[in-house]
């Protein structure tokens, strides 16, 4: 059973020598450049930099992105639902009952981000 | 009239959302009122547990239903829970000024409702938890319970300690779940089957190579341990129970760690049969009551003296796992329900006047003695003086050990329960014998006056009669 995993060591192998052996070569090869000041700043698309390299973000960012996220993610839940709906609909009501219980819970939760200004940028 | 088994989850969760809606809504009520609606709901589902349908006797293990049971251990399991939940919601109560200076908001009841609302939530987790036969369901309950413990935890967010508690629970609570991922993958791969029934039958044919699957039960024990707070995995529970929120900690360490034991009893079946499964749990159980009885002797701040004896008591309820006593389990851990929760109730109350170092209780005989009375008795039965409920919980455990001739585990065990008796009774002595710069008397509101008068009734009935919790199992 082990030796179905010799071409895995193989590969793992042959990954770890190209980059250990590609930045050995640049290292052996390569001519290190001068430092200047101006080389060192952080590269802004060839525009003279502003302000930090790691600028603080308002923490709204973050509550749009996961709430985005998360109501996104739910519609996949809804694609398998409904591919055997069809067939599932036919021997019991449950599938029906557990996709809208589902979706209550989700109605619930975007009320109650809207009723607390979660989506509300100004607050 | 009798109702089937996952509508009382469902209750509890209807509950939980009906608060967060009224919260949302309604700005101007006093949110107390919440809690107060909560408790209400949870013991109306508590009552709704008693006229439940019978069991089908056969563990489903084939259609939809084949992840569910409601078995006797899970009913019991699932009171539990309901019981935990009502109790720490009474806590949460007397915690509410607290939350009120350390979350920001519009209002002055900023975060309250929510406070109130998350902890029903945890509820409706742990009560799948109690009824979960497949590992996928395992793994959800879990995660439903783990995520509201994330945001309780850090809840009184000015709090730097509360923010460091938060921080640590999270990565270290994230580390353990991708453990028992991990450990269920293995277990899948082996046998093909998730739910336990298929999974113990697929694993009893001697063909089959056990290693792998051995390997993946071991992850499934880190993050078990994890949950229960077992040494080598409980680095995190000093600093998370002393920064949390008090009641929050109470609730961690009770609801979170019976669930923990409650899977364990589940999943352990499978692999009970292999013998390097018992050794492990042997070795675990005397180190977690090695490490939690000692490290507890130096401690000065109670929050984090409970903390290393909720790590003790997960050792005494490890000895009970590995000796096969369900019962003893579930008995000791009804005993260390009402102790622990006992004791933090007192916690939040004196808290609230002085602090929650162990000095703070100093002369607290003279300032309130129904207060130093209550944690008297909490004391006692966590170190397990005769005739409360402690006592008879440890009896229980070693009565059952000595049955397997785990002799080495009995006498750890004796050992540390007096290493136990020293710190508990620190506490007992800082109450009754140390004089206090204080004299003013501590306010105890009505509802907690009554819980807490329950729980010691509770303590004493059930060390001297045992009977009902024993039955209930079977």
């Amino acid at each position: 059973m082990l030796r179905d995993y010799v071409p895995l060591l193989l590969h793992i192998g042959v990954a770890i020598g190209f980059a250990v052996s590609a930045l050995l070569m640049s290292v052996l090869l390569g001519k290190a450049g001068r430092r200047t000041r101006v080389k060192d700043t952080a590269y802004e698309c060839g525009m003279v930099p502003q302000g930090e390299t790691q600028p603080r973000f308002s923490v709204k960012f973050y509550l749009v992105a996961m709430l985005f996220i998360l109501f996104d993610l739910e519609i996949v839940f809804m694609y398998p639902w409904a591919v055997v709906y069809k067939e599932m609909i036919v021997e019991s009501k449950l599938v029906l009952w557990s996709m809208l219980s589902f979706v209550t819970i989700l109605m619930i939760g975007y009320v109650y981000a809207l009723k607390k200004g979660a989506l509300d940028w100004k607050r | 009239m009798t109702i089937g088994a996952p509508i009382l989850e469902v209750e509890v969760l209807v509950i939980g959302l009906f608060v967060l809606m009224v919260e949302a809504f309604f700005e101007r009520i006093d949110k107390r009122t919440l809690a107060f609606a909560a408790i209400f709901g949870l013991a109306a589902v508590l009552a709704a547990s008693f006229f439940l349908a019978p069991a089908p006797t056969d563990v489903a293990t084939t259609g939809f239903w084949s992840f569910y049971t409601a078995d006797l251990l899970a009913i019991f399991f699932k009171r539990f829970a309901l019981v935990t939940t009502i109790l720490v919601l009474v806590m949460m109560v007397d915690y509410a000024p607290v939350v009120r200076q350390s979350v920001h908001g519009t209002t002055h009841q900023s975060g309250l409702g929510e406070f109130f609302a998350l902890p029903i939530f945890t509820c409706v987790g742990l009560m799948w938890m109690a009824s979960a036969i497949d590992f996928v369901m395992i793994f959800v309950s879990l995660e439903l319970v783990t995520m509201s413990f994330y945001v309780l935890v850090s809840f009184t967010r000015r709090n730097p300690a509360t923010l460091e508690a938060g921080v640590k629970y999270l990565i270290l609570s994230a580390l353990s779940t991708g453990f028992l991922v991990y450990g269920i993958t293995w277990i899948f791969g082996v046998t093909g089957e998730t739910n336990l029934a298929r999974v113990t039958a697929v694993l009893a044919d001697p063909a089959l190579e056990s290693g792998p699957a051995l390997f993946g039960m071991v992850l499934v024990l880190v993050a078990l341990g994890f949950k229960i707070a077992a040494v080598p995995f409980q680095m995190w529970v000093p600093d998370v129970y002393q920064g949390a929120p008090t009641p929050v900690t109470a609730f961690l360490s009770v609801g979170s760690k019976a669930a923990g034991f409650v899977v364990l009893l589940r999943v352990l079946q499978p692999f009970f049969m292999m013998p390097q499964m018992v050794k492990a749990l042997t070795i675990i159980a005397l180190l977690t009551l090695l490490y939690g009885n000692l490290a507890a002797l130096p401690q000065t701040n109670l929050k984090r003296l409970l903390a290393y004896s909720s790590i003790a008591h997960a050792g005494y309820l490890l000895i009970g796992v590995v000796s096969f006593a369900g019962e003893a389990v579930a008995y000791y851990l009804v005993a260390y329900l009402l102790m622990t929760l006992l004791s933090f109730a007192v916690l939040v109350v004196v808290a609230n006047q002085t602090g929650d170092n162990i000095e703070d209780f100093s002369g607290l005989a003279k300032r309130s003695p129904f207060l130093a009375f209550a944690m008297l008795v909490a004391m006692a039965s966590l170190a397990g003086v005769p005739f409360t409920a402690g006592f008879l919980g440890k009896f229980y455990i070693f009565d059952a050990a000595l049955r397997q001739h785990q002799t080495t585990l009995v006498v750890v065990g004796v050992i540390t329960v007096a290493c136990g008796f020293y710190y508990y009774l620190k506490v007992v002595r800082a109450m009754y014998w140390d004089g206090s710069s204080i004299d003013a008397p501590v306010p105890v509101s009505r509802l907690s006056r009554v819980t807490m008068t329950a729980m010691m009734v509770a303590i004493v009935v059930l060390g001297v009669y045992p009977q009902p919790i024993l039955n209930a199992l079977k």
